[in-house]
């Protein structure tokens, strides 16, 4: 027992001592995101750069509680999340360097950079109206105020409000129209609710196929990722679903996967290096080509028919650093008319 | 074994008070940082709604687990039937299955877009598919932790049912007691401390996850935490609704004990006989080979072989090796300090000092926090032992405390202390104190009583307490998440990753594999409790 108290305790010092000293020639990356798109890039980047990637994956606020943490002492050159919200508050918590984006970023579309220039969006999600084809009339929703209409009773399916991009959704609209406004919309959609919300973006799609909703409110990658599944169940689900972007009001939500760089990098240029290879040619392609993610540069080239067929929407141009100041107020409204 | 030296109690008290470190710096963050509004919002709005699903999940787990474990543990441990040898370990396989990763197979499977519903829908008997249960809302949760968490019940229970003296039955016929009723007022009675000792291991772990509830719709307080963290007051409200959740856990621990005190059940064990298993045959027997194999088909076969299906269609997973390499390191090295630590702690405990019992129900509380609080709350006790050391050094230290492996395993051994304390405290509850005496009367030392003595008797008990540890490190997310180095995978991240992305398909392999890494300590463990019975 001894001897292996022993061992054990000389193998987590090893361990312990074996961490990287900060002096090679790399980025280190804390990412909330694990799309294979991102392994594409980050190799990309190594093979252009010469500079090795070190990263780190875990869920946003983790991150941002590590970072802040480990304050002066943080390894950690570029943060990357999604969901604007919580870029906002990782800028908050202090952890960003002021960066020239419109250097870094040419071409990217100036309401998802952030306004004090602490980070920019590098891909675009949007929030959007799935439908059945057979029995909505696509040309009655043109907005997400439409979705609060009573005539939608019991056929509406959407996630739970602990979901940031839920939160990000009621944000906008809270912007735009102020908090009454909002909470009366989130109220009625309770009210227009199918089933208790459940199981994510994919399973509301799902449960369009099953029946039992008509629209259901989701990210628009979750429905090109089962059309492309190549599961032919599963591309016939889609084919009699519809994609709503709305036009009408604001437009279509558009969120973001953003990008800071940590203010205490200990690589600052090589973290300069990868956020501008995160906007080169390049990793926006892959972005809209792996992940089906709109690219944040305006014109960049990729080859995908079905998220090319949805381009060109009417994107909401509110600020999307507006989303972050209005989620704490988003998700207190939830609470409020009861969306679970 | 010097180990035992100094005064196991108190040895077993310090380490228990250094596990508890990350609770009570998250204590610690809940009452010195600034108090806003955010409390008094979701006490108006949603505070007991998170109450009442805490308190059905839990409960519904509870029930469902003790019921299957405690079963499951006599069948194992007193009868012979057909698999009895094979079903020994596998019963024990479903903990090694995330529950998230159950909860995403079992909703899956069973809504009204799943395999069981469409084809239902689709031959014009959809009148049926509206009474098919749906695995869902807080009484689905409760089932899901039941199924993946009834293993600690099975375990502990099934080793004391196996170490129950058979003359306890004997006696019991003898005075004219029927099978039914020497099994209801002896049998069972006996082991309640072990099925209740496992039961506080679910209650902790099914209060504490988020995964499960939140895919399932059924936001329990852990749900309520980890959305206070993304709110204004931040770590700060979060930190305080894991206070309560603390108490939760706390109230558990009572009931435990409360149970405990009523009576002492510790028997002379001086020479272990074999238990009597009665031999089944014909229908019966093959009834309850059923019955056995039941819930391992609930907790592990059925959601990943759900996940498994899907998996045909989409790509294989990245980087599966590297991952379970990392996952079975940090997980031995774990287990084998966490049994060390449980085996003080219950010392600690045994010796009857105040102390001793506070420092190790503290330690155990770390387990009933919210995974990324706990997580947290090791990340505040770095930073602060980091400014220390800089401090000392007089600049900055070359070692960042947290980023390294050992500040891993000490985040894990903090949160799992509960599971390594409960079996090693009632593998040596069971041991009588008259034993002590005789041996001390017999001249003999302290260290030789807990090396001759106590060792060969508890240490199952122990064997047991670093395989859950070990099942429990490879399930570890949010810990692993924020602490590990960079680069470093392990199976649970994946797995969770691409739950997380909805690519329940590519979750399936690392799952599976995890399973199945998980076989060996299973089988281990099974063996070492019945070599140890025919020494």
């Amino acid at each position: 027992m001894n001897r292996l108290f022993a061992i054990a305790l000389i193998t987590v010092t090893a361990a312990a001592c074996n961490q990287s000293s900060g002096d090679d020639n790399v980025v280190n990356i804390y990412s909330a995101r694990h799309y294979d798109s991102d392994a594409y890039v980050y190799d990309a980047f190594t093979a252009e750069t010469g500079i090795e990637v070190n990263l780190i994956e875990a869920g946003g606020d983790l991150l941002i509680e590590r970072i802040r943490t480990d304050g002066e002492r943080s390894p950690a050159d570029v943060v990357i999340t999604v969901d604007a919200s919580r870029l906002q508050r990782a800028e908050e918590a202090g952890l960003f360097a002021q960066t020239d984006f419109s250097a870094l970023a040419d071409g990217v579309q100036a309401h998802v950079i952030d306004p004090d220039g602490y980070w920019a969006g590098f891909a675009l999600r949007t929030r959007v109206i799935a439908y059945n084809r057979e029995t909505v009339d696509p040309s009655e929703i043109s907005s997400y105020l439409d979705l609060a209409d009573p005539r939608w009773q019991g056929q509406i399916c959407i996630r739970s409000s602990d979901n940031a991009y839920n939160q990000s959704l009621l944000a906008s609209i809270i912007a735009h129209h102020g908090e009454q406004a909002g909470e009366a919309w989130a109220r009625s959609v309770v009210a227009n609710f199918a089933r208790a919300p459940q199981g994510g973006d994919t399973d509301q799609i799902r449960a369009i196929g099953a029946g039992e909703c008509d629209i259901a409110v989701v990210n628009h990658y979750y429905y090109l990722r089962l059309a492309h599944s190549g599961d032919p169940a599963t591309v016939e689900l889609t084919d009699r679903i519809g994609l709503i972007f709305p036009s009408g009001n604001t437009g279509t939500h558009v969120n973001i996967s953003g990008v800071g760089i940590a203010a205490n990098a200990p690589h600052g240029e090589n973290a300069e290096a990868f956020v501008r290879f995160l906007f080169s040619p390049e990793a926006q392609r892959a972005y809209a080509e792996i992940a089906n993610e709109f690219p944040a540069v305006t014109g960049a080239a990729y080859d995908n028919a079905d998220l090319r067929a949805f381009d060109g929407f009417e994107a909401d141009t509110l600020n999307i650093s507006e989303l972050g100041d209005n989620a704490e107020t988003a998700r207190r409204v939830f609470d409020r008319v009861g969306w679970p | 074994m010097t180990f035992f030296r100094p005064g196991p109690a108190l040895l077993g008290s310090l380490a228990a008070l250094v596990a508890a470190g990350p609770i009570l710096a998250v204590a610690w963050l809940g009452v010195t940082s600034p108090w806003d509004d955010y409390l008094t919002h979701l006490a108006s709005t949603r505070l007991a709604g998170y109450i009442a699903n805490t308190l059905i999940v839990s409960a519904t787990a509870m029930l469902l687990a003790g019921l299957i474990g405690t079963l499951a543990g006599w069948a194992i441990a007193r009868l012979e039937f057909p698999g009895r040898g094979l079903l020994e370990w596998a019963l024990a396989l479903p903990l090694a299955v995330p529950a998230y990763v159950a909860a995403y197979g079992w909703l899956d499977l069973t809504q009204a877009a799943g395999p069981l519903q469409t084809p239902l829908r689709e031959s014009g008997l959809a009148v049926l598919t509206s009474w098919m249960p749906v695995v869902r809302g807080p009484v689905g949760a409760g089932f899901v932790f039941a199924v993946v968490l009834y293993p600690y019940v099975y375990l502990i229970a099934r080793q004391a049912f196996s170490e129950q003296h058979p003359d306890l039955q004997h006696a019991a016929r003898t005075l004219g007691a029927s099978n039914w009723q020497s099994a209801m007022r002896v049998t069972f009675p006996l082991v309640r401390p072990a099925v209740i000792a496992g039961l506080a291991l679910v209650a902790m772990e099914s209060i504490a996850d988020f995964g499960a509830v939140a895919h399932l719709g059924a936001p329990t307080l852990t749900v309520g935490v980890v959305r206070a963290w993304a709110g204004a007051g931040s770590v700060a409200d979060a930190a305080r609704l894991a206070i309560v959740l603390a108490f939760f856990a706390y109230i558990a621990f009572a009931l435990e004990r409360q149970s405990r005190s009523r009576a002492r059940y510790g028997q002379a064990q001086g020479q272990q006989r074999p238990t009597e298993r009665h031999a089944l045959s014909g229908w019966p027997a093959g009834l309850v080979s059923l019955a056995c194999l039941l819930p391992i088909l609930l907790g592990l076969v059925i959601p990943l072989a759900r996940l498994g299906y899907l998996a045909v269609t989409e790509p294989v997973a990245r980087g599966v090796v590297p991952a379970l390499l990392n996952s079975l390191l940090v997980a031995s090295i774990t287990a084998v300090i966490a049994a060390a630590l449980g085996l003080g702690a219950a010392y600690a405990i045994r010796s009857g000092t105040r102390l001793g019992a506070f420092s190790a129900r503290l330690a155990s509380l770390g387990y009933a926090a919210p995974g990324a609080v706990a997580a947290v709350g090791a990340l505040v006790l770095f930073a602060g032992l980091q400014m220390a050391l800089d401090g000392l050094w007089g600049g900055q230290f070359p070692i960042l405390l947290s980023a390294t492996a050992g500040a891993l395993v000490f985040a894990y051994l903090s949160r799992f202390a509960a599971v390594a304390i409960a079996p090693s405290e009632t593998a040596l509850a069971r041991v009588n104190a008259r034993l002590d005496d005789a041996a001390m009367t017999l001249g003999a030392s302290r260290r030789r009583i807990a090396t001759e003595i106590h060792w060969p008797l508890i240490f199952t008990g122990i064997a047991i307490a670093a395989l859950m540890v070990f099942v429990e490190v490879m399930k570890e997310l949010p810990a692993t998440m924020i602490l590990r180095p960079f680069n470093t995978d392990t199976l649970a991240v994946i797995a969770h990753n691409y739950a997380a992305d909805e690519r329940l398909g590519q979750a399936a392999l690392p799952s599976l594999i995890l399973v199945l890494a998980c076989l060996p300590a299973m089988i281990l463990a099974a063996r070492s409790q019945s070599s140890r019975r025919s020494v």
